[in-house]
Parts: C-alpha cells; sequence; structure tokens
C-alpha cells in the first residue's frame, strides 16, 4: 500500500535519490487518471492524435470539458497542452504540416466534421494568445472587429452597444471609454490583453480559450485577468493553458495534466494540488522537474 | 588529487581580471573608434561622389534652361511673304518666312554696321545665325495680329544654337568660344551685343517641343510623356499583378516543389539583364502580336515584366514581416482567409509594399537598354498623344543627346538628366510620404 | 524526480524532517522519564523533566517560524504541501505531549512529597510502556512516511483507551478502601490521565502522518474506517 505512494517514493530514505525520471516506470503509456469524463459536457475530445509531420504531438487524448467550468491545463513545455488547446477551435488548420486525428465535439457536434466550416466555429469558440496581439486600428475597432466580420449587427448604435458592454465586461472600460478612438496599441500590456479578451467575448462565444493569457503580464495585470476569468465563468466556458500552477490553481475547477503529448490526469484542481493522483503530476506540480 | 579543485579556484582567484581588462580597455576602445570611422568614411564618400555628380551635371546641364535670342526688326512685307490673307492659315503656313527675316537681318545690319558683305554667302551666313525654328516664332506674330502685315515688327528670334555657345561663353569667361562660327559671323554677334539687341530668355521650348536635330529646337517633351506614359502602364499593371502574386503565393499556395520552383525562378528573374526583357518585348509584343514600335504601351508592358520580379519579391517580404500574431488574432475571431488578408495583412505590409514597387518603378524609370530593343530610340519629333503614339523616353533621349556631335547637346543632355532626377525624386518623396501616412494610420 | 529542480527547497524540506524529529527525540525522552519519575519516585529526574520544557517550546516556535517560511517562499503543493502542514499540526501535538509530560513530573515531584500512593503503579508502568512505543513508532512512521505503521499507532491508542478506563476502575477500588489516601490516588489518576493524552496526540500525529503520505484526511473517523479509506486509495 505505502511501497506505491507518491510520497514515499520521492522522499524514502532508503531509496537512492537523484536518479533520472524513468517515465516507464511511471505508466506513461497507460490511460489517463481522475475525472475525465463527464455527462454534461460542453466540449468533448475523444481519441485525438496529432501530428506535425511525422511527429505525433498528441497522443490518444480523450477529456471532455464542463459547462460553465474553468479547465486548466498544465504542463512542461513542449507537452501539448497549446497544441489541444487550439484544436478546440481549428486554430491548427493554419499550420499546414499538422494532421489531427480523432474527434472533437462541441454541443455533441463533431467540429472536425467535413460540413463544418471554421468561421462560424471560431465564433462559438474564441481564442485569446499568450502575447497581447490587439490590431493595430483604435480601441474600438478592435473590439467591433468580430461583430463586424461576422455581420452581427446592423446599425452602429447597436455596435455601440457590444463594444461599451463587452469592454465593460473586461473590466476595461472605465480605464479607457474616454479614448476608444486611440490605437489599442498604445494600451499598457495588462490593458491589450483584456481589450484582446473584450474582442473575443465581443462575438458571444460559448467557449474561450486562453492560451497563457497571462505570461507576458506583471502580476497586477495577471490578478486582474484571473478576476476577470472568474467573472466570464458565469457565462462561458473557459479552457486555459497556463505555466503558471498556481494561476491554474487560482482559477480553475478542474486541472489536466499533459505531459509528452499524453494526457496523464485530469481531476479536480483541489484535488490536483493536495493530492494529485499520478505520480508525474505529483513531481512536475510539486517543482521536481519541468 | 584531493588538493586539486581548491588550487585551481584558488589559482584563478589571483588573476587580477580588472588588470587585464583595464590593459585591453584602450585597445577596445580604439577599435571601435575605427569601426565607427570606417562607416563615416563610407558615408562621406557616397556624398562626396554625389556631390561630385550633381555640381557637375547641373553646372553643365543649368544653361540649357536658358536661351539665346537675338531681337530683329522683321519687316512683314506682304509680297516677300507672298501671301494676300494675313488671316488664312492656309496661307500662313505656306508663307516665306525666311525671306522676312533675311531681309530683317540685313536691314539691321545696314543700320548697325553701315554695310554687310552682298554675296550670297554672307547673307546665307547671316541667316545662319538665327534658328531654323525663327520661323514659327514670326508666324506666330503674323497670326496672332493679322493688322501687322506691310508693318515691321521688333521680335526677339532664336539665336542659332552656336550663337548661343558663343554668347553663354563669353558670359562665363569673357573669352568666345567660336566654335564654328566665321570671323565675319563673330563680329556681327559682338555688334548685336553691344546694342544689346541680344538676351538671355527662359528655354521654353526644351520643355515645349520633342526631339530635332537643331539643338536650340530641341526639347525633352517627347521623351517627358513617353516615361510617363510608360510609367503609367507599368503602375497600372505590375502593381496590381505584383501584389496579386505575391499574396497568392505568400497565402494561398500551398508549400510544395511547385512553389518552391517558381520562388527560385522569380528570384532569378530579377537577376535577368533587363536588355533580355527587352529581347523579349521584341518577340512577343512586337513580333508575336504585332503591335507596333516604339510606342509607350510596348515600352510598359516590357518595363511590367521587368520590375515584375522585384515588386513580387518585395511585397512577399513585406507580407512576411506581418506579425503572425495579428493573423492568429483575426482566425481566432473568426475571420475568413479573404478577411484575414484584406482587413489585416495587406494594410499592414502596404508600406514595404510600396517601398518596392516604386524602387521598381524608379528603376524602370530609369531603364534604357530594354527600350533600345523595342524601337523606342527612334527619332521623335513630335509629343505623342496617347499611349499609342510614337515616342522616345527619358534615358534614351539621354543616351541620343549624348551621342550627338553638337556642343549644345551636352548642356541639353545634362538638363534631361537633371529632369529625371527631379522626377525620380519626386517619385521617392511620393513613397517616403505614402509610407509615412500609411504606416502612422496602422500605429 | 526525488529531487526538486530547487536543491534549497530540498533542504530546506529535510531540514523541517529532521527538526521534528529531534523535537520528536526530545519530548519521547520527557515521556520516558516522567514516567519513570513518577515510579521510583524520583524527584531530581522529575525536576530534569520540567526544565526540559524550554528547549521543546524554543523549537516549536522554531519549526512553525521554518514552516512559514517554505509557505511564503516556495508556494509548496501537493505532497510538500501537506508535509509543511502536516509539521505545524505535528509540533503542536508533539508540544501538547511535552506538557502532558511535565504535568506527569509535578504529580512525580507531588508524590514524593506526599509519600507514595496506595496503588496504581502497575497501571503507569504498563500504560507509559505502551504510549511511549506509540510515540517511537508514530517518529518512526514519519521518518519512513510510513502510513501503515501510523495506522498501527492510531491502532494501540485504542488498547491505551481500553487501560486507561480498566486502571480507573481500579484507581477508585483504591480510594473507596482508604479515602485518606485520595489526594495521593488523585495525583495517579492525573498522571494516568495526561499518559492516555499523550496516546491521544500520538494518534493526531499518525492522523497527520496519515495525511501526509496518503493525502486523506481522516481525523475524526474510526480506526476502522481509515482502515477501509487506506484500502480503497
Amino acid at each position: 500500500m505505502s511501497s506505491n505512494s507518491g510520497y514515499n517514493r520521492l522522499f524514502d530514505p532508503m531509496q537512492e535519490t537523484g536518479r533520472p525520471l524513468d517515465f516507464a516506470q511511471h505508466g506513461l503509456g497507460n490511460k489517463t487518471v481522475g475525472n475525465s469524463f463527464s455527462d454534461k459536457a460542453k466540449m468533448s475530445v475523444r481519441n485525438l492524435n496529432v501530428y506535425y509531420d511525422d511527429k505525433q504531438a498528441i497522443h490518444d487524448v480523450s477529456l471532455d470539458i464542463n459547462r460553465n467550468e474553468v479547465m486548466a491545463m498544465i504542463g512542461p513545455s513542449g507537452c501539448g497542452k497549446s497544441t489541444f488547446l487550439r484544436c478546440l477551435n481549428r486554430m491548427n488548420d493554419t499550420i499546414d504540416n499538422c494532421k489531427v486525428e480523432g474527434e472533437v465535439t462541441l454541443d455533441e457536434h463533431n467540429i472536425y466534421d467535413r460540413k463544418q466550416d471554421v468561421v462560424p466555429l471560431r465564433a462559438r469558440v474564441g481564442i485569446v494568445f499568450q502575447k497581447p496581439n490587439p490590431f493595430p486600428k483604435s480601441i474600438y475597432e478592435n473590439v467591433a472587429y468580430g461583430p463586424r466580420v461576422h455581420g452581427l449587427v446592423s446599425r452602429r448604435a447597436q455596435l455601440d452597444e457590444i463594444v461599451e458592454d463587452s469592454l465593460r465586461r473586461a473590466s476595461l472600460w472605465d480605464e479607457v471609454k474616454d479614448r476608444l478612438f486611440s490605437s489599442g496599441t498604445g494600451l499598457s500590456g495588462g490593458q491589450q490583453q483584456r481589450l484582446c479578451i473584450a474582442r473575443t467575448i465581443a462575438v458571444n462565444p460559448e467557449v474561450i480559450l486562453m492560451d497563457e493569457p497571462c505570461s507576458a503580464l506583471d502580476p497586477i495585470a495577471t490578478a486582474r485577468i484571473e478576476e476577470l476569468m472568474a467573472d466570464l465563468s458565469q457565462n462561458f466556458t473557459i479552457a486555459i493553458v497556463t505555466h503558471s500552477m498556481q494561476q491554474a490553481a487560482r482559477v480553475s475547477n478542474r486541472t489536466a495534466y499533459f505531459h509528452m503529448g499524453r494526457l496523464i490526469e485530469v481531476n479536480d484542481t483541489r484535488r490536483v494540488f493536495t493530492n494529485p493522483e499520478h505520480a508525474l503530476t505529483e513531481a512536475y506540480i510539486t517543482g521536481r522537474f519541468g | 588529487m584531493a588538493k586539486m579543485t581548491p588550487n585551481t579556484v584558488s589559482a584563478r582567484k589571483h588573476v587580477d581580471t580588472m588588470a587585464l581588462v583595464t590593459r585591453n580597455l584602450g585597445k577596445r576602445k580604439r577599435a571601435e573608434w575605427r569601426f565607427r570611422a570606417y562607416g563615416v568614411a563610407a558615408i562621406l564618400f557616397g556624398f562626396a561622389c554625389l556631390l561630385i555628380l550633381f555640381s557637375d551635371i547641373i553646372a553643365k546641364g543649368h544653361g540649357a534652361f536658358f536661351q539665346t535670342q537675338v531681337y530683329v526688326q522683321v519687316p512683314l512685307n506682304a509680297q516677300r511673304l507672298q501671301i494676300t490673307d494675313p488671316s488664312s492659315t492656309a496661307q500662313l503656313a505656306k508663307a516665306n518666312y525666311d525671306s522676312v527675316i533675311e531681309q530683317g537681318l540685313i536691314e539691321d545690319q545696314m543700320r548697325i554696321n553701315g554695310a554687310i558683305g552682298s554675296t550670297a554667302a554672307d547673307k546665307r551666313q547671316l541667316l545662319n545665325l538665327i534658328s531654323t525654328g525663327a520661323v514659327y516664332t514670326v508666324e506666330e506674330t503674323l497670326s496672332d495680329t493679322p493688322s501687322l502685315l506691310n508693318q515691321t515688327v521688333g521680335v526677339w528670334l532664336v539665336a542659332d544654337d552656336d550663337v548661343d555657345n558663343y554668347v553663354k561663353s563669353l558670359g562665363h569667361s569673357g573669352e568666345g568660344i567660336s566654335g564654328r562660327l566665321s570671323q565675319q559671323q563673330q563680329g556681327w554677334v559682338d555688334n548685336w551685343i553691344a546694342h544689346e539687341q541680344v538676351r538671355q530668355a527662359f528655354n521654353t521650348t526644351f520643355f515645349t517641343s520633342g526631339d530635332s536635330r537643331e539643338p536650340e529646337q530641341a526639347g525633352i517633351r517627347s521623351a517627358l510623356m513617353g516615361s510617363l506614359f510608360m510609367l503609367l502602364v507599368t503602375i497600372g499593371l505590375s502593381f496590381p499583378i505584383g501584389i496579386a502574386a505575391a499574396i497568392y503565393l505568400e497565402e494561398y499556395a500551398p508549400k510544395n516543389g511547385l512553389t518552391d520552383f517558381i520562388e527560385v525562378n522569380i528570384n532569378n528573374l530579377a537577376a535577368v539583364p533587363s536588355i533580355i526583357f527587352g529581347l523579349l518585348g521584341l518577340a512577343i509584343f512586337i513580333g508575336f502580336f504585332d503591335m507596333p514600335r516604339s510606342i509607350p504601351l510596348v515600352g510598359g508592358l516590357v518595363l511590367t515584366l521587368m520590375t515584375l520580379p522585384t515588386i513580387i519579391i518585395s511585397s512577399r517580404a513585406a507580407i512576411k514581416a506581418v506579425p503572425p500574431s495579428i493573423r492568429d488574432a483575426a482566425y481566432g475571431l473568426g475571420a475568413s482567409k479573404m478577411q484575414v488578408v484584406l482587413h489585416h495583412v495587406v494594410p499592414l505590409a502596404m508600406p514595404g509594399m510600396l517601398t518596392g514597387a516604386i524602387i521598381g518603378f524608379a528603376q524602370a524609370l530609369g531603364e534604357t537598354a530594354p527600350l533600345l530593343m523595342i524601337g523606342m530610340v527612334a527619332f521623335i519629333v513630335d509629343v505623342p498623344d496617347n499611349l499609342m503614339d510614337p515616342s522616345s523616353a527619358l534615358p534614351v533621349q539621354i543616351f541620343l543627346w549624348a551621342d550627338s556631335p553638337e556642343r549644345a547637346f551636352v548642356e541639353r543632355t545634362s538638363a534631361a538628366i537633371m529632369v529625371l532626377l527631379a522626377f525620380l525624386i519626386t517619385m521617392n518623396g511620393l513613397a517616403v510620404w505614402l509610407r509615412h501616412r500609411l504606416g502612422r494610420s496602422h500605429q | 524526480m526525488e529531487r526538486h529542480i530547487s536543491q534549497r527547497f530540498d533542504s530546506d524540506l529535510e531540514a523541517l524532517k529532521s527538526q521534528v524529529l529531534e523535537m520528536g527525540g526530545v519530548v519521547e525522552q520527557q515521556i520516558i522519564d516522567s514516567v519513570k519519575a513518577i515510579e521510583s519516585v524520583d524527584r531530581t529526574l522529575a525536576e530534569h523533566v520540567l526544565s526540559v520544557e524550554d528547549d521543546v517550546d524554543r523549537r516549536e516556535v522554531l519549526l512553525d517560524e521554518n514552516c512559514t517560511m517554505i509557505l511564503a517562499c516556495r508556494q509548496p503543493a501537493a505532497s510538500d504541501l501537506r508535509m509543511v502542514l502536516s509539521v505545524t499540526k505535528m509540533t503542536r501535538d508533539l508540544e501538547r505531549m511535552g506538557d502532558e509530560a511535565q504535568k506527569i513530573a509535578q504529580m512525580a515531584i507531588a508524590l514524593s512529597d506526599d509519600g507514595a500512593a496506595p496503588g496504581g503503579y502497575e497501571s503507569i508502568r504498563h500504560m507509559g510502556a505502551l504510549v511511549q512505543k506509540m510515540v517511537n513508532s508514530v517518529l518512526d512512521a514519519f521518518a519512513r512516511f510510513d502510513a501503515d505503521k501510523a495506522l498501527d499507532v492510531a491502532r494501540a491508542d485504542t488498547q491505551v483507551d481500553r487501560e486507561y478506563q480498566s486502571a480507573m476502575r481500579e484507581i477508585v477500588t483504591y480510594m473507596m478502601e482508604d479515602p485518606r489516601s485520595i489526594g495521593r490516588v488523585m495525583n495517579i489518576i492525573w498522571a494516568l490521565r495526561s499518559i492516555e493524552r499523550i496516546g491521544d496526540h500520538a494518534r493526531n500525529i499518525a492522523e497527520h502522518i496519515i495525511y501526509l503520505v496518503k493525502g486523506l484526511d481522516v481525523r475524526h473517523t474510526s480506526v476502522h474506517e481509515i482502515e477501509m479509506r487506506l484500502n480503497k486509495s
């Protein structure tokens, strides 16, 4: 019983320490542990494999993301968590040598279906990137761009309303309401990222993907965005990739741990950060490799 | 062995790092200084060359903007003119102006000089002092005011290029370069100068007329219009085609052997000598499509072929330089490929594309060799009105004039170069302005 | 895998562990000494137990400081977090054990002043040995991160409780036999009570060790239940 517990292997003074990590020993090839499936899933991923040319980046990942939940994905660099995230709104389509196998469903409809157009898909599944990337246009234009390309509004007044509402929900309105028509690139890093979030929610998506949204921001800006995520999760389903385990612990309901393209563990965040099920998860979140 | 490690550590401590750093500091500073000095020297050298070129051209060419004119009292005798009705254009066109000018010159010399040689040779020499184009001045005077018939009017007539040279050289050094003028002709001219019957007027002919065998009647208008038409054709074709090709290759084309092949070929084409494009134009447009020679349309087409690779390459570079994050952002919001390209990629790449295009156009504007191949080297007197009129081009005109034996063409050559340079500078200025404007709107 | 990337974190945690074991050692000795002092009516030994208390208190404060430092600077997660949390609680329990040992020592002094009690020494010796073994085992379980051994300690506590009950019944008969000795017998009762409390603290520590090793919070549950949950995990 105690011989296979994570802690014993980590701390047992009788064991030789400093030995390189033996992945096979930790059952890397085995199935995901924890609660990766759910019966109230907003998005479901089944047996997803992703290849870049011959290199396999994602190995047979299956995962459900629940409605109005914040799902955090953590793991060391190159573990495939960003690739996985980008599969959820087919952003990988823009990469030529990327091949996706398996099934990803949004409300039980396969988004990799041949009849699925990526344009409406991305209207439903928005994405926020690591580096704040506002368009080199005015703040107003940045937020109005999505509704415009999708033709969501017919009158200027409606558009004004959407812009204000989106900026408010991104808690940026008070800071920019007096300079809506100055350039979006003139804002600070944190404001730019919130502008990008406002731009994404202006399309009123159902799911928001966030790819390390705070990695380029200072702690105060990060705290603002985290606060914002908590608010947003009431209306949206959020999947966030993060390098900061504390962030995952703070914002998410469930946490998925990826390792070398495999989904190792999915569990309630509380569980993952106090008592992870898998030894690899344990090793990663306690800072024993990375 | 066990002591080894502490020893090496302490040995390193004994090396005085600061002393070493200080010792090398002077050397490094001198190297730094030299490095900067090379750069400054290169820039100074470039400036000096440019300065020499400009000052030489301006020194040689500025004279061409002024023309020597001689004041002559011309008796508009109807008999001599062999006309009856001065308001009839048909009669005016046929009138014998040479005769009245000759008469005016003779009377003029009689008045100031007392006498002239009476031989026909003397008369011819006298008439030769005035440009053959002077008849048009007289004709114009008469057609403007027909009532002057049978009266004597004072007219400023354009002097012959030899007189022009002589007068200008007097003005420069005080010592006239007679050139082809005889002793006698020099005397007459000196007399005119003494009686203040000679002036330097702005040379409108240079800008208003086409080429001519007579330097004082030669102008760049034909060449300028030819260049302008060609440039319009080139801009109209190569900019849209080039950008469309660049967008397709960058954004849409699959990355495979074929696109690689196309890319290699475009790069090679950019390095192909321009005369090859001339040959191509000759074979295709004139040989195969049977278009007329010497017309700006063909010239423009040839220059389009020549500039396309430059524009495609620079446009592709500009498109590549658009940050992928902007593309991702637009795709992430659900923009379609065309929307991403038109809303984000092209506006952001536009300054870069424009720079490349304008460099291409400037190159095209200064190109001579391919135009020689399609017959734009012809002697064109008439100013072209449209794309199908035979015309010359500025660089070809410069080439032709530089080749002419008359002394007066030397300054016209330089003047034409100045016009060409002004054209180029204007275009580049436009490019800078456009870049600035577009760049600012996308900050 | 066994080591953190940050080696200082490793040494911080190692230090924490050895400090707990050291403190445990001191407290264990206190318990042994105090029980012995009662048995052998050894006043000097009892006074020695009292004098050690300052050392135990100092160790408790130091351990708390170190835990605070690790929480603030390292933001430990998972097993590391459980380690730090368990250590803070274990320190508290150890300190309480020390307090109980002190009380036993005071009883020993009182008994040496008033004269020996009519009985109950056998119970003290017996329970003292049991509890001392528990403390020893629980420290050993901590040193090895051995949840099974910790479970054994929890089991042993129920035995101590049973022993305490029967010792009480026995002592009550003494009091009824000779009411004049009630004062001295009370000292024995207090000492037994303290020994029983030490057993409870040892059980608490065992529960912390189970939480530390298995991540299961087994406080306020019966030994039987703990066994079931451990088997499930």
